[in-house]
């Protein structure tokens, strides 16, 4: 579904990613290991088309996406959860996931799509007046998550999901995850969670100083001693 | 529909403006007054949707005003096209300008904008005074007077001015609600907040900020011409002032609450009859201390309520209803609150 050839590109004259092949099929969850700086946000930028320069192949069920401006892409079924978050502080929950189903395929769907959110994330419901700005780092990124499911995607890029939330909130963001997937989402992980990430991804890729360096199964991946090593710390 | 404590003032402050020239005297400075208070309240609130909206605080509307002013006024002299139909023309004129300067400064943000922004408001101001054989240069153009004369916008009385001023005020405040209520407005927050996660929920950011800059810079524009009908004469320094038009308007929004409906009305209400009394009381003193005293009154304002004067708005509410301080109102969010 997701196809990526030989990309290469970064900011201004510095090169972030060198010729990155990965590819996600649809339904799936695969995820990407790499220390920091190792070049993972920046190749989800690149398909989202928020990175400033790449070169290489970006297709998606056929479509050409290097030829796409960032705002269209999510009109071709691609949503992204961006690190950090990024919700909208000022508006309301319900407000910031209406901002999602902005360019849904088909408009007239966005209260159907509003209930699936509601039941992925029961919270959100309850809170659905509250400024998005005022809640918790959890809910701010069931927000973010539940924002990119309004696109009806059928693959949702997530950036570091667990970053700076307590275990116990990890936990129910891992969970939302498999129900997400049961609905047929493809899933491309980027986690620092390393053991999160093992756990609910099918099959993953490792970046290092943004090359690609090593592929496989999740099990065959925890089994690594490499990986092992430098990412479950084991 | 229930109305909220700003909906109830915004129509209170229209009745009583459509009231008031029965009175005052319809000769006096102070319908004059309420007239020039109304074209910055409108100005500035044409300035809100950029710089409360979209949060580009622009510096050189100066710009688009004076290019209002001048389109107009260059049309009905040269052409002897009303006023009325050059307005619009000055519009049109002004939101292109709006949307070339779009081209190279929309990627930047902040102060690099605002910058940007006062050094094309300046370049405008430097060509009206050089370019004397079309514009007349630092002389200035002063519109022949036609007498009682509506098709050409001209009227001995000040009443027809006040009550244009006051309509020209309710269509830029109906156009700037329309913008903030509707899914032009959410896209205009988004970007706002955060352009990377409104551009990957869809929001085309360029476009959304070039289109809020022409709506901005053609409602401008209006406002130089209705201000240039009103005053008769006018030069470049007066219509591209940095200070008195693109900082004043800027102020006016600020002080009165940025990106809110009624914050640019209250911030003019406030601001120029503080100014008036200002020069009225202090410039016989020495000169600049008006203006001095002007500045210490903004700052001191400013720094008591950053959210501009319409966050006294609940405090007020407070003590109206008998001083009991209620939970704080922050729970629920900004665009269920602001109006």
């Amino acid at each position: 579904m997701l196809d990526v050839q030989g990309l290469s590109g970064g900011y201004g004259g510095i090169d972030v990613l060198h010729d990155v092949s990965i590819s996600v099929e649809a339904g799936e969850t695969v995820t990407i290991l790499g220390a920091n700086t190792a070049g993972k946000s920046s190749l989800m930028r690149a398909i989202s088309g928020l990175l400033p320069r790449v070169s290489g192949r970006i297709t998606f069920i056929g479509a050409d996406l290097s030829a796409q401006a960032a705002h269209d892409i999510p009109g071709l079924g691609i949503a992204h959860v961006p690190e950090g978050r990024h919700v909208f502080k000022e508006m309301s929950v319900e407000q910031n996931l209406m901002c999602g189903a902005y360019c849904a395929r088909d408009r007239g769907d966005a209260r159907a799509r509003l209930d699936v959110v509601f039941d992925l994330f029961p919270r959100l419901m309850e809170r659905r007046k509250q400024a998005a700005g005022s809640m918790s780092g959890g809910e701010q990124q069931m927000v973010a998550i539940g924002r990119a499911m309004m696109s009806d995607p059928s693959l949702i890029l997530m950036d570091e999901p667990s970053l700076g939330l307590a275990p116990i909130v990890v936990d129910s963001v891992h969970e939302a995850m498999g129900r997400i997937n049961a609905l047929g989402v493809a899933i491309l992980l980027v986690e620092q969670n390393a053991v999160m990430a093992l756990s609910v991804a099918r099959r993953g890729y490792v970046l290092e100083s943004g090359r690609l360096v090593l592929s496989g199964d999740a099990a065959a991946l925890r089994d690594d001693p490499g990986v092992k090593r430098a990412y479950l710390g084991v | 529909m229930r109305l909220k404590p700003t909906g109830i003032l915004l129509l209170v402050l229209f009745v009583v403006a459509v009231l008031l020239p029965l009175g005052l005297d319809p000769r006096g400075n102070w319908l004059r007054v309420m007239g020039t208070v109304m074209i910055f309240a409108a100005a500035a609130q044409a300035w809100n949707i950029m710089g409360g909206l979209a949060n580009q605080v622009s510096l050189g509307h100066a710009a688009f005003f004076g290019i209002g002013a001048y389109v107009s006024t260059l049309l009905y002299i040269n052409f002897g096209i009303s006023p009325w139909i050059g307005m619009l023309i000055g519009a049109l004129v002004a939101a292109g300008a709006g949307a070339l300067i779009c081209l190279p400064t929309l990627r930047l943000t902040g102060h690099y904008f605002a910058l940007a922004t006062l050094a094309f408001a300046e370049v405008c101001r430097v060509i009206a005074n050089s370019w004397s054989s079309v514009t007349g240069g630092p002389v200035g153009l002063t519109i022949p007077f036609a007498g009682d004369a509506p098709m050409l916008f001209q009227f001995r009385s000040t009443v027809p001015y006040y009550y244009i001023i006051l309509a020209l005020l309710v269509v830029v405040s109906l156009v700037f609600w329309r913008i903030q209520v509707g899914a032009f407005g959410y896209r205009l927050r988004a970007l706002r907040e955060t352009p990377e996660a409104a551009s990957v929920v869809g929001v085309n950011v360029f476009r959304t900020k070039m289109i809020a800059t022409m709506i901005s810079a053609a409602l401008t524009a209006l406002c130089g011409t209705v201000f240039v009908q009103f005053t008769f004469f006018f030069d470049p320094d007066s219509v591209f002032s940095l200070t008195t038009i693109s900082i004043r308007l800027a102020m006016i929004a600020i002080v009165g609450g940025l990106g809110t409906l009624i914050g640019p009305i209250i911030g003019a209400l406030f601001l120029l009859p503080l100014e008036e009394v200002a020069i009225t009381l202090l410039s016989s003193q020495a000169s600049g201390v008006a203006q001095l005293a002007f500045g210490v009154v903004l700052i001191a304002a400013i720094l008591i309520e950053p959210r501009g004067l319409v966050a006294l708005g609940p405090w007020i509410m407070r003590r109206l209803k008998g001083g009991q301080p209620s939970a704080p109102s922050d729970m629920t969010a900004k665009g269920e609150t602001n109006v």
